[in-house]
């Protein structure tokens, strides 16, 4: 599904990735995980298009298309999701506005007909009863005023609603108690299905006590350098990043 | 002749000629004040003339083509209109009254008051003055004073109809009174001088909705003035628009006089005009009272849209907001110039003045220029500007999740002014703006894509 051969990318000229390889298959969930400043955010952002990242080597192909060829939009269209770290603040942006225009976006471009007011309020209610978010934010801005979260479930509801292919967790547990990160990665879990893939950005392993993955790939330098099972991330919460740092440099 | 400011020399004589020529015509000859009124304003106007961008209140507006453009005061016949063509105007479903003004005369045949009651007058000004003159003088210019400005004065000199609204002590008027003026073409730029009285005596409520309109595609000058009196413990909820097409001229001035414990609550907005401007002056003249003034503007492409503010604290305990909100797009150029003052005398006061704009495009354009003068030291005051795009993070926001970038810039616009019309009073008159927002934003997308 995802194949990210060589991948390097710099900031304002400096290099954040340099040289990452990953391959994702259909219901696969790889959890990525590093030190601060190993590029995993980067990572996240340059597969969903955002501005200031400069790839200079490599390719990331989705269902087989150049991925890097296609507009922020076009990406989500294809079924990618990024579930950001700091969900952005959109006041005077109505929720549900926000989510319809959104679903029927992705509608459109699948050459699905649009849902009406009607048929998405009763959508949209569904899918906020099943990943537990209060009916009365639907009504608000989006994410305006929102505790931390809130806007992490909002997130997923969004996730929920858009039903992507591929979805990116950046950073989804940070700023959460463990009741918000056990309610979010619930409804995370219950997104999972043997089509659907997802990567797991994440500096610590408790999410993944509560998202199991299939493969850990550790992420520091710009490079994946280790991968494994879930086993892997226990041993670094264990003996730390430096285990595996301190290694690679040796 | 002055060399330094030959078109508004120019304009100021055919102006002097086309006032000669209409005067006789006016209504209300056999009203002596209204005859004395009228001449007094037209020397005035003749001997102020045009302000010049040397006026330190027209720094960023030129008007110069308005003043080259030749200027007439009779309109076309429009006898033919029908209730069917002022419908897609209207805003509220059910106002207490809806005035329709033709170029600036009543259509009395497209208007009704069918929910007035309780001796609530709601009139053509011209029917007014045939009908209760005493009463008309008495409180004509009772706002306005003498006409500070030009264009004041030549309101007043060319003053032939408008609105009159009355309301007794104690009266509460719940659904508004819609005014609809609308303008119609002619060869030569149509001036039309609306003149609107408003009064609420102690304790009355009502709300106005004022909307200025083309019916056809008219090179029209509005010099609009609304002279507002609220009694004592009085509020009134008014809301305006400026819709007027993309060739019109369009100036509205409005004075307001506040008694004890009054309320004014107001959202003004200005969407069209090639050039168009609005000038609020409020002076609190009784303690207690309170102005919760807000506008939205959009300048679109080549239109210019000005704001002025100036509110005077002149007694203690008062409470001035006024938050305005701006969007340009293409060529678009905005003035803001708010200035509240705070008088000696004025302890107590409460005055917060914000003007927030946001610019859509690389050439469009802004001055802003937000004052307080405080004279008093017990005082609560506070003000804010800023200029600025969309967030760019905002903006990758709404197209990760599959929103087309021009959608997402509508969408983020909208939410822009979304606070305004949310505080609205008169919900009908939100939604309204909002859809007239969605279509000039879905507008300038085109454009932005042809280009």
């Amino acid at each position: 599904m995802l194949s990210i051969k060589d991948l390097k990318v710099t900031v304002d000229g400096s290099p954040i990735l340099q040289g990452l390889n990953l391959q994702v298959r259909p219901g696969e969930v790889h959890a990525i995980m590093g030190p601060n400043g190993s590029g995993k955010s980067t990572l996240a952002h340059v597969l969903t298009g955002r501005e200031g990242y400069q790839v200079t080597g490599g390719e990331v192909r989705f269902e087989g298309e150049n991925l890097l060829d296609l507009e922020v939009e076009e990406r989500a269209h294809k079924g990618l999701f990024l579930a950001l770290q700091y969900p952005v603040e959109l006041p005077g942006v109505n929720n549900m506005v926000f989510l319809r225009e959104a679903l029927n976006a992705i509608r459109s471009a699948r050459g699905e007909t649009p849902l009406d007011a009607v048929q998405f309020l009763k959508l949209v209610r569904e899918k906020a009863r099943a990943v537990n978010i209060d009916p009365e934010l639907l009504k608000r801005s989006v994410n305006a005023g929102f505790s931390g979260g809130e806007k992490k479930r909002n997130e997923i509801l969004q996730m929920a609603l858009l039903e992507p292919k591929l979805a990116i967790l950046d950073e989804t547990d940070s700023g959460l108690d463990i009741d918000a990160l056990r309610v979010v990665a619930d409804g995370v879990n219950a997104l999972r299905t043997p089509e659907r893939a997802m990567i797991v950005v994440t500096h610590y392993q408790r999410l993944l006590d509560y998202i199991e993955p299939d493969f850990v790939h550790v992420l520091a330098g710009g490079r994946i350098l280790r991968s494994g099972d879930k086993s892997l991330a226990l041993e670094l919460e264990e003996k730390g990043y430096g285990w595996i740092t301190g290694e690679a440099a040796a | 002749m002055n060399a330094v400011a030959p078109i508004q020399d120019q304009a100021r004589e055919r102006y002097r000629e086309l006032l000669a020529a209409t005067a006789p015509e006016l209504p209300g000859q056999n009203l002596e004040w209204l005859r004395t009124q009228r001449s007094e304003a037209t020397e005035r106007f003749l001997d102020k003339g045009f302000p010049t961008r040397k006026d330190e209140a027209w720094r960023y507006t030129s008007l110069d083509k308005l003043l080259e453009q030749p200027v007439t005061t009779r309109a076309p016949a429009v006898a033919g209109l029908s209730e069917s063509d002022i419908e897609g105007f209207a805003i509220s479903a059910k106002p207490a009254a809806r005035l329709v003004f033709v170029n600036g005369v009543w259509a009395p045949q497209l208007s009704h008051a069918r929910g007035v009651t309780d001796g609530v007058q709601v009139a053509g000004l011209r029917a007014a003055l045939e009908r209760m003159p005493e009463q008309i003088g008495y409180w004509l210019g009772s706002a306005a004073g003498t006409a500070p400005t030009s264009f004041a004065a030549l309101n007043t000199a060319l003053l032939a109809d408008g609105v009159w609204i009355y309301l007794p002590a104690g009266v509460r008027l719940s659904a508004p009174i819609e005014l609809l003026y609308l303008s119609s073409g002619t060869d030569s730029t149509l001036a039309v001088s609306p003149r609107n009285l408003i009064v609420l005596e102690n304790g009355a409520e009502a709300t106005v909705v004022e909307h200025y309109a083309s019916y056809d595609a008219a090179n029209s000058f509005t010099n609009s003035l609304t002279e507002i009196q609220l009694g004592d413990a009085a509020r009134l909820e008014h809301n305006r628009l400026q819709d007027e097409h993309p060739l019109a001229a369009h100036l509205s001035s409005l004075f307001i006089r506040q008694g004890r414990a009054s309320h004014y609550r107001g959202l003004g907005v200005s969407l069209g005009g090639t050039w168009s401007r609005t000038e609020y002056h409020n002076r609190f003249g009784q303690s207690d009272a309170r102005c919760d003034l807000d506008g939205l503007y959009v300048a679109g492409d080549r239109q210019l849209t000005d704001f002025h503010l100036d509110i005077q604290h002149a007694v203690p305990g008062c409470t001035s907001q006024e938050r305005f909100k701006g969007i340009l797009l293409g060529r678009g150029r905005a003035v803001f110039d708010g200035r509240i003052r705070v008088e000696q005398d004025a302890q107590q006061t409460d005055a917060f003045l914000s003007n927030h704009n946001l610019l859509l495009s690389r050439d469009a354009e802004v001055d802003t220029k937000p004052q307080l003068e405080i004279f008093a030291d017990d005082v609560k005051c506070a003000h804010g500007t800023t200029i600025g795009q969309i967030e760019p993070a905002q903006m990758f926001y709404l197209r990760s999740r599959g929103i087309p970038e021009a959608d997402a810039r509508r969408m983020l616009s909208l939410g822009f002014a979304a606070e305004l019309l949310a505080d609205c009073g008169v919900p009908e008159f939100a939604a309204h703006v909002e859809g007239r927002l969605q279509t000039l934003l879905e507008g300038d997308a085109r454009t932005s894509e042809q280009q």
